[in-house]
């Protein structure tokens, strides 16, 4: 089975500062990945230069669903196969939660206000919201705003959704109810590629975690693996770290 | 600093405390007159910079008849009203005709000079006299002798416009680009000023009996003191002399260069008080339809100028953050410039440059063109502003959403950048609307020249009271809706 992201040999400077360096990885369809480091570690840039809201180096290549990810007319069908969700939320404040998750689907897929507004309803039903659904973004709490954020990604119907550290800024009691929705996510056979930082949530969703640090893969493998029996020091010391506090 | 700037800096500092100095030594307070210099020969300046004239002559031999010193300031024909009114000169002098009008609100000496308005125009262009002028557009200065009688006399000319200048430079340029086909004004200035131009030629003497004369705030104790001074001049020859030195003959034995006159009456038993002087009811009542006239055109042109100015601001604020290269280095330099660049001196570029490389515009459609461009520039920084306000992650959620360049702006990033930018956009507007009062020098009949004229007309400055409180009512709203938005939107952004 060819994988739907694939990245080859994909580096990324900012002026002299190497923010990732020679990146090979493959994601299989349906596949969960979870990308955890240290700050700085090229994480969010990594998942970033997959839809192209960063460019990386033309030494590199990122194949989404066999197409390259490059500036020009391709880019916008990428985009509307890998769907993403940001650490703060990035809702559209003068739009309703309603209007939000319909806005998309369309002007991007050209669909009829009435389609867009059912799958609107399907999703914001699905993840919780619907009462909400005539409310402003800035009505809602962080947690009901970055479950709207993921109905929204999900309206696309992408093949793979980017997480960029989605319950970093959210109080904390509000994590939960997050993860708790990427987690039914994870169960649809939708590909996903996670940033984050919660150890737990990784362990229990991911078929592969990756550790990343200093814009490099450093070990890879399933859950058990990366979490139990660390091969690298520098994956031990950082799990020691984030584990042991 | 080094040495030798200081020197250069105690040098400067000497010349503008010099002025002080000598007028400190002066005990007797000085006669002010007003003067609307660039009116030869009567009052202009010579090649080193000094007032000349045959009336700055005049007011100078008065002034040493009276023992007074005399200080000239410089003011517009149509200023010269309001300034002797509220007692900012003493005299004004500018071959100002004695009229009915300026009877009731001001005081003249005896007159000293007996004059006609002329028509004077371009050499071949087809015009020989005021009947050639039918259907064609005049010149003429605003509020002056020559406009009072162009105005009376419109329908029987059938004159299609009269168009209403500062002064008799900007005219003449005007008839000279071939806007404007002639220009009535005094005959004295315009035969001085076309004996040595020879593509010119005063092709029409226009007989209205007019006679010049020293202007002052009414019944005023200077007037009879100026008036018997006059008389003094007149008998010692004094004043048949400043007419041989400045039009290269002596005067008529018949006429008021010449022979002692009596003083004009003044309208007695009226003296106008503050009331009847700035806020006259019939003044106004007579006025009020010449300044609705130009309110129409005010609002005309802030009209245009704003939707325009908004339609180019945008365009360049989106050039300038989005465009390619070049575009982006035209559109800085664009909004760069016509926000550096006095609005008053591009207007006069437009209107009166331009015609020289082929393209002329209408005084209108030049003012249209100068507002649109600057306030185009400012509205580009406000957008540009506006859009860079809104925070990055927009832009990131819209394209990660597959949204194009076209709907992202659209559809998320000016709804939100509009909010922002509607407070500074409302500033903008009113400044694009206080400065189509600027237009008044492109002779375009907008509020304020219509007050200019009728004060002038009517010899009393009710009418730019008016205007300016008409620029209130419908500015003030607009002040105080923007004051309360910008609350409204300081709390919401908490």
């Amino acid at each position: 089975m060819t994988a739907l992201i694939k990245l080859e040999n994909v580096t990324k400077h900012y002026g002299t500062f190497q923010a990732l360096s020679k990146i090979n990885l493959d994601v299989k369809e349906g596949e969960v990945v979870c990308v955890i480091g240290p700050s700085g570690s090229g994480k969010s840039t990594l998942i970033r230069c997959i839809n192209l809201l960063e460019e990386y180096d033309l030494s590199g290549k990122i194949i989404v669903d066999q197409i390259l990810v490059q500036k020009g007319k391709n880019l916008k069908n990428v985009r509307a196969q890998v769907g993403m969700v940001f650490q703060s939320f990035n809702l559209f404040p003068h739009l309703t939660i309603l209007k939000n998750v319909m806005l998309a689907p369309i002007k991007a897929k050209g669909l009829s206000a009435q389609v867009a507004e059912k799958i609107a309803v399907d999703l914001l039903n699905k993840v919780g919201i619907l009462e909400q659904a005539e409310k402003y973004p800035a009505q809602l709490s962080g947690g009901q705003q970055q479950r709207v954020a993921i109905a929204r990604a999900l309206a696309m119907e992408p093949k793979a959704l980017l997480f960029d550290e989605p319950t970093s800024a959210l109080d904390p009691e509000m994590v939960g109810e997050v993860l708790d929705v990427i987690k039914n996510l994870a169960t649809t056979g939708v590909t996903m590629i996670v940033v984050t930082h919660e150890m737990g949530f990784a362990k229990q969703v991911a078929d592969r975690v990756i550790f990343m640090d200093a814009g490099q893969i450093v070990e890879q493998g399933s859950p058990i693996e990366i979490f139990n029996t660390p091969k690298e020091v520098r994956t031990q010391n950082f799990l020691k770290a984030v584990l042991n506090h | 600093m080094n040495k030798s700037s200081l020197v250069v800096f105690k040098v400067i500092l000497l010349c503008f405390i010099w002025p002080f100095i000598s007028l400190a030594q002066n005990t007797e307070s000085p006669i002010i007159v007003g003067a609307n210099i660039g009116n030869v020969p009567w009052e202009f300046q010579d090649t080193t910079g000094k007032f000349v004239g045959f009336e700055i002559d005049l007011v100078n031999e008065i002034g040493l008849l009276l023992d007074r010193k005399i200080e000239i300031i410089n003011i517009p024909f149509n200023g010269l009203f309001a300034a002797v009114q509220s007692g900012r000169v003493d005299i004004a002098i500018s071959s100002i005709g004695i009229t009915e009008k300026r009877l009731e609100s001001m005081s003249f000496t005896q007159p000293y000079y007996d004059s006609d308005q002329s028509l004077t125009t371009v050499k071949g262009n087809g015009i020989e006299s005021l009947n050639d002028l039918r259907n064609q557009i005049i010149a003429v200065d605003t509020g002056s002798t020559g406009d009072i009688w162009a105005t009376e006399n419109k329908q029987k000319y059938s004159f299609a416009e009269i168009r209403r200048y500062e002064g008799l430079a900007p005219a003449m340029l005007d008839v000279v680009i071939g806007r404007v086909k002639g220009y009535i004004s005094d005959i004295p200035a315009l035969l001085y000023y076309t004996k040595d131009k020879p593509n010119l030629v005063v092709v029409e003497r226009i007989p209205t009996g007019g006679r010049y004369s020293l202007m002052m705030g009414k019944n005023k104790p200077l007037v009879s003191q100026a008036n018997k001074a006059i008389t003094s001049l007149k008998l010692a020859g004094v004043i048949n002399d400043l007419h041989a030195k400045w039009f290269g003959a002596l005067a008529e034995d018949t006429t008021s260069t010449v022979r002692v006159v009596p003083m004009p009456a003044t309208d007695e038993g009226l003296i106008l008080d503050f009331v009847d002087t700035f806020l006259n009811t019939d003044v106004f009542m007579q006025t009020y339809p010449m300044l609705i006239a130009g309110l129409v055109v005010t609002i005309q042109l802030g009209f245009i100028a704003i939707i325009a100015g908004l339609i180019f601001g945008l365009l360049f604020a989106l050039s300038k953050l989005y465009g390619h290269k070049a575009i982006q280095v035209a559109a800085k330099a664009y909004i760069d410039i016509f926000r550096s660049i006095p609005l008053l001196v591009l207007l006069i570029i437009i209107f009166y440059a331009l015609p020289f490389v082929g393209l002329s515009f209408s005084p209108f459609n030049a003012a249209a063109v100068a507002l649109t461009l600057v306030s185009g520039a400012y509205t580009a920084e406000i957008f540009r502003a506006g859009i860079e306000a809104v925070p990055q992650g927009q832009f990131e959620a819209s394209e990660a959403l597959g949204l194009s360049y076209k709907n992202t702006m659209v559809e998320i990033i000016l709804p939100q950048a509009i909010k922002i930018v509607i407070p500074p956009l409302t500033n903008n507007c009113i400044n694009v609307i206080k400065d189509t009062a600027l237009a008044s020098v492109v002779a375009m009949p907008d509020l304020l020249k219509q007050a200019t004229q009728a004060q002038a007309v009517a010899a009393n400055p009710t009418p730019l009271i008016a205007a300016a409180v008409i620029y209130l009512m419908f500015l003030l709203p607009l002040v105080l809706w923007v004051s309360r938005l910008e609350v409204k939107f300081r709390r919401g952004s908490r």
